[in-house]
């Protein structure tokens, strides 16, 4: 579904990824994995074609997409939740998941069943702010806006990451929904490793850039993370 | 009451160059050193329509505005676009897009727009004519009112609101937003980031077009009068708190206000010294403008 091919990424002058082969499967959870400045954040990035200058290949669903413009990436089916959340300030969170409808290709401004299934909370929430809502809740808004997008590939970049503790387990679960239950190709930058055996069919560590390991969830062996992450 | 209602006038029309201003930085984080040169056009297409095609002041309206959005198109799509995120390049290229446009029609309309001679004033320096019924003056409490100036009030108060609703109730508004303070979120979330830049400088700059044909009704039409009104309006956005639609309004209120008050009491080099002293104050006990915006 989605191939890099001697991906090099770069910031300005600085060189992130390294000549990065990578496969992700229609319908797998692909787990990156490594340090913090290991390139994940900027691969995805990549994928996204946001404020990253790239070579090499991007090809999604057989069609190279690496000059192609961010917005219609998304409108190709590429879903993104950032590292941050990003929830758009002075937008209720009715817009903010409406934001989304604007990469759907069949014209729908309304929000898709999906999204009140997994987070049916956002209900009673949807003339307020965005930004006024907790970082868990805005965590699930920015998983809810990237759903609006209709993707069939979800990209999520740590989306636990300083989250509270009775929220993480509800993001958690409808992660591995979306993927099990409703056939969404998902690739998530995550450091929990628990999550990450849970969630992943395939996994890649990344070192420096380059692919140090990869494998099937069963891979992930202690030694490995303790070799490649210092864990 | 005269004196507040031209007050009013002044501040209509610094309101209308602020917002157009105000948008195009708080979208593209650009200062458009050529937006006073689009309430420039807007007066010289009010000349031209009105001597080559017979139209009058209401038509002009419509018609500047698509002229001068089609100018900020252009100049979007040519130049600003190159230049985005370099702020010190975008004020150079659009200061020099501002003297080419000024030369331009120096060179192309000279001194001999209007056709007519005054003795030692050259022969462009004219305004130009308004509706009967726009000259007429209005008594209200006791104070004779003129109605143009009013006329350019409700003209104001019409374009803030529709530009209240382009914002915050329609599809674009909310892509225009989020642009504006989330760029690569809203570009992943489908919106073509390109197209929302163009067309908010295009909107801008047609909103001064507009302040331009409302201007050439009592000020002298000529190729540099819209130098002083970017800097008003850079006062207003500032005062006012960028990014804030209420904050511009009310910013343009209190210096129009204020710059007519002293202007009628002393004379209008007092009433800039004032405006100038009122900003100073305002940034001083309020850094980030009388409104700011909420972005937690």
């Amino acid at each position: 579904m989605l191939k890099f091919r001697k991906l090099n990424a770069f910031y300005g002058t600085s060189h992130i990824i390294h000549d990065l082969d990578l496969d992700i499967r229609k319908g797998e959870t692909f787990c990156l994995l490594g340090r913090n400045g290991v390139g994940k954040t900027t691969l995805l990035r990549s994928l996204l074609g946001i404020d990253v200058r790239t070579t090499g290949t991007i090809e999604f669903d057989g069609a190279d997409i690496s000059a192609t413009p961010t917005h219609e990436r998304a409108r190709r089916g590429v879903g993104y939740v950032p590292q941050g959340r990003e929830i758009v300030p002075g937008l209720s969170v009715l817009d903010n998941i409406l934001l989304g409808c604007n990469a759907r290709t069949d014209g729908q401004m309304t929000v898709p069943q999906l999204v009140w299934s997994l987070f049916p909370f956002l209900k009673d929430h949807l003339g307020r702010r965005g930004t006024n809502l907790s970082g868990g809740q805005q965590q699930q808004l920015a998983i809810a806006r990237a759903l609006a997008t209709d993707p069939s590939v979800l990209v999520l970049d740590e989306p636990t990451e300083g989250i509270q503790p009775n929220i993480v387990e509800d993001i958690e679960k409808a992660i591995v929904s979306l993927n099990r239950d409703h056939g969404l190709t998902i690739i998530l930058v995550e450091q929990k490793i628990r999550f990450a055996r849970t969630a992943a069919h395939r996994f890649a560590i990344l070192e420096k850039g380059r692919v140090a390991a990869s494998g099937t969830a069963a891979d992930l062996s202690n030694d490995l993370i303790h070799r490649h992450m210092g864990l | 009451m005269e004196t507040f209602v031209i007050g009013l006038s002044i501040a209509s029309i610094l309101f209308m160059v602020a917002l157009g201003l105000a948008i195009i930085y708080g979208t593209m984080k650009v200062i458009n050193l050529a937006h006073g040169e689009m309430v420039m056009i807007g007066a010289y297409v009010t000349v031209l329509a009105t001597k080559h095609l017979g139209f009058n002041l209401y038509l002009c309206l419509p018609l500047a505005f698509l002229v001068t959005a089609g100018f900020g198109l252009v100049i979007e799509r040519t130049v600003v676009r190159r230049l985005y995120g370099r702020l010190l390049d975008t004020l150079l290229a659009t200061w020099g897009i501002a003297l080419i446009l000024q030369q331009l029609i120096r060179i192309h309309f000279g001194l001999g727009l209007f056709g007519i001679h005054i003795d030692g004033l050259g022969s462009d320096l004219q305004n130009v004519p308004v509706p009967g019924e726009l000259q007429q003056t209005l008594h209200f409490l006791g104070a004779n009112i003129p109605v143009y100036r009013a006329f350019i009030f409700v003209v104001a108060l019409l374009l803030g609101a529709v530009t209240w609703w382009l914002i915050y109730r329609t599809r674009f508004g909310s892509q225009l937003r989020a642009v504006s303070v989330a760029r690569n979120t809203a570009a992943a979330c489908g919106v073509n980031d390109k197209r929302v830049n163009m067309l908010a400088f295009a909107y801008g700059s047609g909103l001064a077009g507009i302040a331009g044909v409302l201007v050439s009704g009592f000020k002298t039409v000529s190729p540099d009068m819209g130098t002083p009104y970017v800097v008003d309006a850079f006062l207003v956005v500032v005062a006012g708190g960028v990014g804030h639609l209420a904050g511009t309004f009310l910013s343009a209120g209190i210096l129009g206000e204020v710059q007519s008050f002293v202007a009628m009491w002393l004379n209008d080099v007092y009433g800039r010294t004032v405006l100038f002293a009122v900003v100073i104050l305002i940034l001083l006990f309020k850094p980030q403008g009388l409104f700011v915006s909420r972005s937690r």
